[in-house]
């Protein structure tokens, strides 16, 4: 079975002046519960005290939860303070009150994904472990190599 | 076609899955005589307009006037939303409500190091009465009832100031400011904004002041809505709001003032949520409740204080993303109950709420949902309708003992200042709404839309997005500089530094006549609240980034 993995590092945060963090802390636990190791950085959080916390706690995933209407503002920000603090590999993904129109703007700007209201957390949990985990492997492989258990199986 | 078929019959069979309210109460499937036996008429019920008024605060309910429609806005400039207001009077509705930015919540001016993203989000900026001038501009004051949603005294004390340079008689206006600061830290403010001390005396300085000078304004709007957003039930809204509010009296009481003085001047902002029969049986158990708080606990004499009296929020967190249309009939029903409930006032939410500000065409059909209520449905033309009902009856009766159940425990902790500072709030409050979401991501509550009934998303309506205009933050900011550059500084400094002093005169020395004659010198939100936050031991600048530039210390 191999060693056991390390945890998915995940930061969640609000940016800016909007406080509704309901959201970010439900899925703060949620993600928790499915086993991935989760940061709540908090609200009123700037783009670059939330890309200094990823740095030192070298994060897998930052989640940033929007209400306000400043997805669009925020995004760019943020972007910048990854690439000007080169976190390589963070996938950044976004959540929260956002319109349709907007997930294409917002996923153009570096937004790998965006994640509106009423997404089961599921979704959220299998996107992020379908992007960082290697793909699972058989439970257990009868002739211990791949190619010769895609040929015939068990 | 069998993929199809195995769906119809499917469908034919479905049936009640979840017997019980949304809160979680659970039902029978009859309600008869035997479960409203003890229901004894003139302890219980009363006629609508008698104590314990469960069936209304007046006899004759909407024959003598209507709820007001009172749709909550708010973005951009002050002359941006002015421009709202005045469409939202053409459509018809009975009093305006307004919402203060991102910045203005926090208690800082637009010109904030930090604020330039979020000016004119979440709400109109508000920094100075020239702000609140425009707002209002070409609004008489003295004949419109105005709602001003903010929780620290700079938007009052500059509606007060512009009333007053309008000379306007302030005893005259007509309003509410909601002032209840104690809840804000559990629904979207930063408790370093409102220091526990020091918003709880200025929200009594509040109640001081328009009690003494302004006897048609509402001193104080306790915030159930907000609370019950975050995911609690039916009687937690009510034991929370009501633990807040009491938390309110107390404090004016030990300012000097007498009950009978200025609680018939205090008003609820609660919410309608989905669960129809529960959302009407909640509102009655609560007049019921306030009733008899009011008149046993605080020994009130006049039957004016002992009555709720209440605005209602649709439920925003009740309304989907997913194929929005389908929220104008949520809103609908939720509207519906805040009526059969007998509500003062009522914000019928846009349905399109859960995806951006509300369109002009959406927020016409709020305003129109309203108005079919009104005029079309007949629902206001018999008082408390659902009165009797043993199902309803029975409902309002079980949530008044839950609500009271933890009322009582909130005061055995020693009311919601105690709670607060053990976070007892907090606890309960994350539980519910971690509660909630899991209910949702297992289908045992059924979201239609989210988790059952789903369409891909090409197959909605595409909804457009209101956005706030991209110029309006540095217009704002510019015009705040601006104020700040031309005003008489000399003037701005020594009302300042009258304010300092009398903030330093103890906590039952009212700020707010200082604060009003700052205002009037063009002393800006930030540095009023800065010079009272420095005096009181806390940072000028709640954001610990912006030196008070007056300060001689």
């Amino acid at each position: 079975m191999g060693a056991p993995q390390k945890k998915i590092k995940v930061l969640i945060s609000k940016v800016g002046f909007d406080g509704h963090d309901r959201g970010a802390k439900v899925l703060t636990t949620l993600l928790r519960d499915s086993g991935m190791e989760v940061i709540y950085l908090g609200k009123h959080q700037r783009p670059e005290s939330i890309v200094r916390a990823a740095l030192e706690e070298d994060v897998d995933v930052i989640g940033i939860s929007y209400l306000a209407g400043d997805h669009l503002l925020y995004t760019p920000k943020i972007v910048e303070q990854v690439k000007r603090n080169n976190l390589k590999g963070v996938l950044l993904i976004a959540g929260g009150v956002i319109p349709r129109e907007d997930i294409p703007k917002l996923k153009k700007m570096g937004m790998a994904e965006v994640f509106p209201p009423g997404t089961p957390t599921s979704n959220i949990v299998d996107y992020i472990k379908a992007k960082l985990l290697p793909p699972a492997q058989p439970e257990h492989n009868c002739f211990g190599a791949e190619e010769t258990s895609k040929n015939g199986g068990c | 076609m069998s993929a199809e078929i195995e769906k119809l019959t499917e469908a034919y069979l479905e049936r009640v899955k979840r017997p019980m309210t949304w809160s979680g109460i659970p039902l029978k499937e009859m309600y008869k005589p035997e479960d409203i036996k003890d229901l004894d008429y003139p302890k219980y019920l009363g006629d609508a307009g008698e104590y314990p008024y469960t069936r209304g605060i007046y006899s004759n309910m909407y024959r003598g006037r209507f709820w007001t429609t009172r749709e909550v806005c708010g973005f951009g400039t002050p002359a941006d939303t002015n421009k709202w207001l005045k469409f939202q009077m053409g459509e018809g509705v009975g009093g305006l409500n307004v919402i203060f930015d991102l910045p203005s919540e926090m208690g800082v001016d637009s010109d904030h190091p930090l604020a330039a993203t979020d000016v004119g989000l979440g709400g109109v900026a508000l920094c100075s009465i020239k702000d609140m001038d425009e707002l209002t501009e070409g609004i008489p004051l003295d004949k419109v009832s105005f709602s001003l949603i903010s929780a620290d005294p700079i938007t009052l004390a500059s509606y007060v100031a512009v009333a007053q340079n309008r000379e306007v008689n302030i005893a005259k206006l007509m309003g509410t400011i909601q002032n209840e600061p104690l809840h804000s830290r559990y629904c979207a403010a930063d408790p370093a904004c409102y220091p526990l001390d020091l918003s709880y005396k200025l929200a009594v300085d509040i109640i001081e002041y328009c009690t003494r000078y302004m006897p048609r304004w509402v001193t104080g709007n306790v915030n159930l809505y907000n609370l019950r957003e975050t995911g609690i039930t039916a009687a937690q809204e009510i034991a929370f709001g009501f633990a807040f509010a009491m938390a309110h009296i107390d404090g004016t009481l030990k300012r000097g003032l007498k009950i009978d003085e200025f609680a018939k001047r205090r008003a609820f902002y609660c919410s309608a949520h989905i669960d129809f029969f529960e959302e009407i049986a909640k509102l009655r158990a609560a007049r019921r409740m306030w009733a008899k708080i009011m008149k046993d606990k605080y020994h009130a004499q006049d039957p004016e204080s002992w009555k709720f009296r209440f605005a209602v929020h649709t439920a925003g967190c009740s309304l989907i993303y997913q194929q929005p249309l389908n929220n104008i009939i949520r809103v609908a029903y939720e509207a519906l109950a805040a009526v059969l409930a007998g509500a003062q006032s009522l914000h019928a939410c846009s349905f399109d709420e859960p995806i951006a500000l509300p369109t002009e065409e959406s927020q016409r059909l709020a305003v129109r949902t309203q108005q079919i209520l009104a005029y079309e449905t007949g629902v206001g033309n018999v008082v408390d309708p659902l009165g009797g009902s043993y199902f309803v009856e029975s409902l309002t009766n079980k949530i008044e003992e839950e609500a009271s159940k933890i009322l009582e425990e909130i005061e055995k902790m020693g009311g919601a200042l105690e709670a607060i500072k053990t976070q007892w709030f907090d606890r309960q409050i994350d539980a519910a709404s971690l509660r909630y979401q899991k209910e949702i991501d297992s289908g045992e509550r059924i979201i239609v839309g989210v988790n059952a009934f789903t369409v891909p998303p090409e197959k909605e309506r595409p909804v457009g997005a209101h956005r706030v205009p991209p110029e309006s933050a540095q217009l704002q900011i510019g015009n705040v500089e601006k104020l700040k550059s031309t005003r008489d500084q000399n003037k701005v400094r020594l009302v300042l530094e009258k304010l300092r002093q009398d903030s330093g005169k103890g906590e039952n020395f009212n700020l707010m006549p200082a604060i009003i004659e700052a205002l009037k010198a063009y002393a800006t939100r930030s540095e009023i609240l800065g010079t009272i936050r420095e005096v009181y031991g806390y940072p000028y600048d709640p954001l610990e980034l912006v030196k008070s530039p007056f300060s001689t210390h």
